[in-house]
Formats: C-alpha cells, sequence, structure tokens
C-alpha cells in the first residue's frame, strides 16, 4: 500500500478505536455500578478539551526532552503495531515478511516508552511507576513470544497476512486454546490495564502520570487507548481469524473482532483487584510462563 | 467563547480532596455524585477541595498543594476558612449542594466567569541547589551533593528484602497525600518500590465519629442505632481500601450500602462479589502483620483481627442478653484485618435485627465505648504513631498503603463537626437500604 493510504488507515483506526475505548469504558463502569459521568459518548471529548486547555506543568529539573517524548513515543509504537494489521487480503499499510517480529520487539520497546515516562518526570511515585513496569515488562514480553510463535508455527511465516490465511479453516482461538488467554493477559501488561496496571496505579497517585497535566497528558491517555487498539487488532490477527469470516465484508469482521476483544480487557479492568507486585510476576514465571511452553509444544505437535 | 471552552466547561469535574479535620465525609458523597471525579494527584485536578480545618502548621503544605495545580483552577473551601490571598475562594457549608458547586466552579472557570486561583509561593525550588553539576540528570550531579535539600537517590544501604540493591530514593509524603490518613506525614525510604525505612512526621488528624458514639459515652444509646453506625463506619472503610485496591465498582457498592444502612440490610451480594472478584488471593492484602502486643495496643478491630477477645461491649450487660460475642480473626495481617471488618458489619447488622425485634433496648450504662476503632480515646494510641515506623519497613508500596488503610490510626473526635450529625441521619433515613431485606 502507498505511504498515505497506509497514514489514513491507521490514523482512521486510530482515532476511531480510541474514541469507541473511552465510550465503551464508561459504558462498562457504569454498568459496574459507577455513577454517571454526564453523556458518555460527549464526556471523553469535553475531558479531552480540558486536558488540551490545561496547563503543562513542570516539575522540579526534569529531563524535559523525555517526559514530553516519551507520549508520543507510546503512541507512535501503537500506531505501529496497527499498521501490520491486515483488513483484507489486500488492504494492509505495511505487509512486512517479518511482521511478528516487529510487533515483538514493539512490546519491549514499550517498556522504554513507559520508563522513560516515569523516570523522566524527576519525581519518586512517577518513577516507581516506571520501576514496577520494567520489573513486570520482561515476563509477560517472554510469554507473548512463545504464544506467538505458536501462532506463526502453522501459518509456517512470521507475516500476519500469511496467520489470517491458515486460519480460514479453524481460527488459531480453537486450534491452541491456551493462546488467546495468555495473549490477553500480555495485553492487560502492555496496555497496564486494569489488574496488571501497576505503573500508573491508584497508590502511586497515578504513577508515571502522577505529575504530569495539560496537553502531555492528553497524548499520554490517547496513547494508552490507542495501545489497547492496537493489541486488539493483533489479537484479532493471530488467534480470531482476522478478517475472514461470511457475509460481511473482511474489515468490518476485523473491526467486530477488535471490539470483541477491546470490550473484555475493559470488561477486566473494572472487575478485577489491581495484582500485587510480587505476586503478578510469580503468577507470570511460576504459572503462565510454564502454561506458556505448553502452548508452544502444544502448536508444534499441532503443527506436524 | 470558543467551543473548545465551552465543551470543556462540560467536562466531568477532576477534583483534588485536600481533607482537614473532619473532613473525610466529603469522600463519601462525592465518590457516588455523578458529574465529580475525585483525582489523587492536584496535577490531575481542576478544582481543590479543601474539607474540614486545616492547623496552622499545615498551612505551608497547603499552599504547597494549591500551587501544584495547573492552570486554570480554582479552589473551594468546604466548612473551612480560606489562606489569606484566597480571599475570593468559593465556600461552602452544605454537603448535600456541594457536587453542585464543585460542577458551577469548574463551569465559570472554563466560560470566563472566574480567572484561575493566584499562586500562592513563588515559582522557585524550595531549596538551593546544591549539586555537584548543574542538571539532576547525568554529569557530575549523578555524583554526590544535595540538590535542592535532597540527596541524591545513592545506593547507602543494603536492600532488606532479596538482596538486589537498587539506589536508595528518599521523600517526604504528607500531611495531605490522599491515599494516607489526613494529617499523616512521613519520611520515606525506599529501594525499587520496597520501603526501606518509614519515619512518621505527623500523626493523622483527630476523626469524627458517628455522632451516636459521643452520646454514648453520656448517656444510654438505642444500641440498633449504634450497631448501623459501627457497620457504616466499617463499610466507609471498607471502599477506601476496595479504590485502592482497584476495585472501585465493589466499593461503591459498600458505599450506597452504608448510605441506606437499616437493620434489614444484608451484605451477602458484597461479601459474594468480594470473593469472586479476588480481592483476598490477588489484591496486596499479605503485609501489615501485626505482633500481639501490637495488636493490643491498637485494640479494636486491629486486636480482635489477630485473634485477642478484647470488647468492651462484652461488658454490657444489655448487649449479652442479645447473645453478644466477640467476632474474632486469626492472622493479623491485612487480609485478616478486612475479614474481621466484614465480620463486624454482619454482626452489628444482625445485632440491630435482633434489638429491635427485642424492642430496641438501649446500651446499659454510659461511659467507656467501644468505637469502631476499639475503645474511645481522644489522643491518639500510644502504639499508633510508632506502628508504622516498625510494621512498613520491607513491605512494598502497594502492601504498605493497604495495610494503612486496614489501620485505624487517628484519634477520634470528641465531636463530630457542625452539620455532620444532622446530615448523617438524613440520609439513612432517606435512603433505602439496597440488598435483600428478610
Amino acid at each position: 500500500m502507498n505511504v498515505l493510504p497506509a497514514l489514513a488507515l491507521v490514523s482512521l483506526t486510530l482515532i476511531a478505536g480510541g474514541y469507541l475505548v473511552a465510550v465503551a469504558d464508561r459504558l462498562i463502569a457504569g454498568a459496574c455500578g459507577w455513577p454517571r459521568q454526564g453523556n458518555p459518548w460527549l464526556a471523553p471529548l469535553a475531558r479531552g478539551a480540558w486536558l488540551y486547555r490545561q496547563d503543562a506543568n513542570v516539575t522540579e529539573a526534569p529531563d524535559r526532552p523525555a517526559w514530553r517524548l516519551a507520549p508520543a513515543l507510546y503512541l507512535a509504537l501503537a500506531a505501529l503495531g496497527l499498521a501490520l494489521v491486515p483488513w483484507s487480503p489486500t488492504l494492509i499499510a505495511s505487509n512486512l515478511a517479518t511482521g511478528v517480529v516487529l510487533w515483538g520487539s514493539l512490546e519491549a520497546l514499550a517498556t522504554v516508552a513507559i520508563f522513560l515516562h516515569g523516570w523522566s518526570a524527576n519525581a519518586p511515585l512517577a518513577l516507581i511507576g516506571g520501576y514496577r513496569y520494567v520489573a513486570l515488562g520482561l515476563s509477560y514480553i517472554l510469554i507473548s513470544m512463545f504464544v506467538l510463535i505458536g501462532v506463526v508455527l502453522p501459518a509456517e511465516s512470521l507475516q500476519f497476512s500469511q496467520v489470517v490465511a491458515t486460519q480460514g479453516e479453524l481460527w488459531n482461538v480453537v486450534r491452541q486454546p491456551l493462546g488467546l488467554p495468555l495473549f490477553l493477559i500480555v495485553g492487560l501488561g502492555l496496555t497496564f490495564w486494569g489488574p496488571l496496571n501497576l505503573a500508573d496505579s491508584t497508590d502511586l497517585a497515578g504513577g508515571t502520570a502522577s505529575e504530569v497535566s495539560g496537553p502531555p497528558r492528553l497524548v499520554w491517555e490517547i496513547a494508552r487507548m490507542a495501545m489497547l487498539v492496537a493489541f486488539s487488532a493483533i489479537a484479532a490477527t493471530a488467534f480470531l481469524g482476522g478478517w475472514q469470516g461470511p457475509w460481511l465484508p473482511g474489515p468490518l469482521w476485523l473491526a467486530l473482532k477488535m471490539l470483541a476483544i477491546l470490550l473484555a480487557l475493559l470488561w477486566l479492568g473494572r472487575v478485577l483487584p489491581r495484582l500485587a507486585p510480587e505476586r503478578c510476576v510469580t503468577l507470570m514465571w511460576v504459572v503462565l510462563l510454564p502454561l506458556s511452553f505448553v502452548d508452544l509444544v502444544w502448536a508444534g505437535l499441532e503443527a506436524l | 467563547m470558543s467551543w473548545l471552552e465551552r465543551l470543556a466547561a462540560r467536562a466531568p469535574v477532576p477534583v483534588y480532596p485536600l481533607l482537614g479535620i473532619g473532613g473525610e465525609r466529603v469522600l463519601y458523597e462525592l465518590a457516588l455524585a455523578g458529574r465529580v471525579a475525585r483525582v489523587d494527584s492536584p496535577r490531575h485536578a481542576s478544582v481543590l477541595l479543601v474539607a474540614g480545618h486545616v492547623p496552622a502548621q499545615h498551612h505551608e503544605a497547603l499552599k504547597r498543594v494549591h500551587d501544584q495545580l495547573p492552570r486554570p483552577f480554582a479552589t473551594l473551601w468546604f466548612r473551612s476558612q480560606p489562606l489569606p490571598g484566597l480571599e475570593n475562594a468559593r465556600r461552602a457549608d452544605d454537603l448535600a449542594t456541594l457536587a453542585d458547586e464543585l460542577v458551577a466552579l469548574h463551569r465559570e472557570l472554563h466560560t470566563g466567569q472566574r480567572g484561575s486561583s493566584p499562586r500562592l509561593l513563588p515559582d522557585e525550588p524550595p531549596n538551593p541547589w546544591q549539586g555537584l553539576g548543574d542538571d539532576g540528570h547525568g554529569g557530575e550531579g549523578m555524583m554526590g551533593g544535595t540538590p535542592y535539600g535532597r540527596p541524591m537517590a545513592m545506593n547507602m544501604q543494603d536492600d532488606i528484602r532479596d538482596g538486589l540493591t537498587l539506589d536508595s530514593l528518599t521523600f517526604r509524603l504528607g500531611p495531605f497525600y490522599p491515599l494516607l490518613p489526613p494529617g499523616l506525614a512521613a519520611e520515606i525510604t525506599l529501594q525499587g518500590d520496597v520501603i526501606q525505612s518509614w519515619t512518621s512526621l505527623s500523626s493523622a488528624y483527630p476523626r469524627a465519629l458517628d455522632a451516636i458514639f459521643q452520646t454514648a459515652r453520656e448517656q444510654p444509646v438505642s444500641i440498633a442505632e449504634l450497631e448501623l453506625a459501627r457497620a457504616r463506619h466499617h463499610l466507609r472503610q471498607l471502599y477506601l481500601a476496595l479504590r485502592l485496591a482497584g476495585l472501585e465498582s465493589l466499593g461503591l457498592q459498600a458505599l450506597r450500602l452504608a448510605r441506606g444502612l437499616t437493620p434489614a440490610s444484608r451484605i451477602n451480594g458484597l461479601r459474594r462479589r468480594l470473593m469472586r472478584s479476588g480481592f483476598f488471593n490477588l489484591a496486596a492484602l499479605d503485609g501489615g502483620v501485626l505482633d500481639a502486643e501490637m495488636a493490643r495496643r491498637l485494640g479494636g478491630p486491629a486486636a480482635r483481627a489477630a485473634g485477642i477477645d478484647a470488647d468492651l461491649r462484652r461488658d454490657d450487660a444489655h448487649y449479652r442478653r442479645l447473645g453478644f460475642s466477640p467476632v474474632l480473626s486469626w492472622g493479623s495481617d491485612t487480609r485478616a484485618r478486612w475479614q474481621q471488618a466484614l465480620g463486624e458489619i454482619e454482626q452489628s447488622l444482625a445485632l440491630a435485627r435482633r434489638a429491635v425485634d427485642e424492642g430496641d433496648p438501649l446500651t446499659a450504662a454510659p461511659g467507656n465505648v467501644e468505637t469502631p476503632c476499639g475503645p474511645w480515646r481522644d489522643r491518639p494510641s500510644p502504639a499508633a504513631g510508632g506502628c508504622l515506623d516498625e510494621l512498613l519497613p520491607g513491605l512494598e508500596w502497594d502492601s504498605a498503603l493497604a495495610t494503612i488503610a486496614s489501620l485505624d490510626l487517628a484519634p477520634v473526635s470528641a465531636s463530630p463537626p457542625p452539620g455532620e450529625a444532622s446530615a448523617e441521619s438524613a440520609s439513612a433515613s432517606s435512603g433505602s437500604h439496597e440488598e435483600g431485606a428478610p
């Protein structure tokens, strides 16, 4: 695909998807018992306008370039991830032969962006948020690698379009039943959402974002939503057959599958407590990592 | 006025609550009010809500919090006196209209009817730069010195948990950090997110309990009402802990239950949802183990959660006639204290029901009262101050804050703030109980 249409496709998905995440999260919160915070369709826009008008504060001796760039970097990682997603056999912003590897590297780079956001504020609570994410990051990235290797085995390719093509008969969610649940946990970690929100958590008064206000905070919030959208697209592509499906056009199928993943993540974020950091790391290494080995062995045997 | 300003004015109002003496009640009202969102960092707020009286020794800290709000922002002083320099700030005394006042203030701010609150302090570091370089990151500044009056995050102490030594980070928190009891301030040293040392600098402000506990010291009161007030207190504490644990939806359920509490109320649904959510298994509730001596000195539910059979209600003949015997838990950690709280809420509701069935008896005699925080005491328990200094080192940050949320560290104030008692009874009579009646 040419550069301009590819940019338009990614930008449109990020904007529409990010807005939808904000609305859906408010609707789910309402269903879970939160008092209504105004019209859920208007509230995200109003909040965006308020943040845009608020001053961007400065802490004492921050690393200003890094502090301002970290949200943009995280947003850029989300956009790059989304560019790898095939919407149909031909509608792909970047049909990279090593797309799965690139996605893996984006997950690793997210650790850098989030730590940078916490560290560069030069404030204690933000720094602890950054520390925590680094401690968590390695745990979930390993799980992600094994699960994704399981997905590329039947495709015999590292290209997401091939991963989708091999799911014509049977989706990976059925073929490798451990894969999607494990990958959803990776998604909660990558987006530090709900139970795995250790970086920007309540006990740290917002963690890496605790000292940020105004437009930089708006970019950070948009980036977090964009990453949820990008992750949902990758999960739908890797496990739910991507654009494949009867009757409806391919892009619509993918959008519906992304929405299902998004709703699952947002719902989990509202109904589960935040995991204690030590317990979280133990769970990842002692339970989930071995399960991802099992998933890989399963995928290998199935590929034979 | 631009469309952007009009849109910003319609946003849910982010409010940073700065709690003085007797200000806690606003948290519960704001949590259940639509259009207002409580935030935990002043950087995230549009309105600074100062609730309750702030003692003079903390006015400087108040000014520092005030000046951390990004422009445009406003302040609302609820049952509190604005600081000099903020004479034009809005004041409010009525809890029922507080949310409306906050929304109106935010709208005025963004529609140009009100200017941003003025800065109270000069925009300069509180201490001069005393580092070896000219910046906080890199260069000689990293090699030592005390930039801005604080030591650099240098590796000065061995790690006390797993031997993985990180740079020690020392900072002060409080007296208005919203996840600590109001008034409590401490100097904290961390390695990673493990607490290396905790030195309390000031105690929590006295806390106003429901007026009925004060009345019970002077004259016999209805046991049913006393027990409902006790259950209400525990439910509100549970809300704070659940919010901290990332389970605000369940916390709101507890608050709604507290608001409409009657003898017919049940907490079965809340308990079931708590178990299913994994609160007791996944959240950071392992820490804060009190030894027997400390538990005994703290008294109340903290002692009973450590298996210590101590409760002044046992000395009351009318309570004994209702079949009262203390609920006990074993474990004495944060988890045990929340299990104890649930047990005590259920017991209080059962006692209230039994009391109503038996003609609503009064307490046998005025005098020493078992409050929801333990025996009535006007001054901080001798254990409360030093308790955290001993208890928290070695805990992860999450676990430390969960421990603090599970302990009643504040002394009890002799009388509730003006309007508190009437607001309490009005809301109780107007509310309806949420979970199934028998």
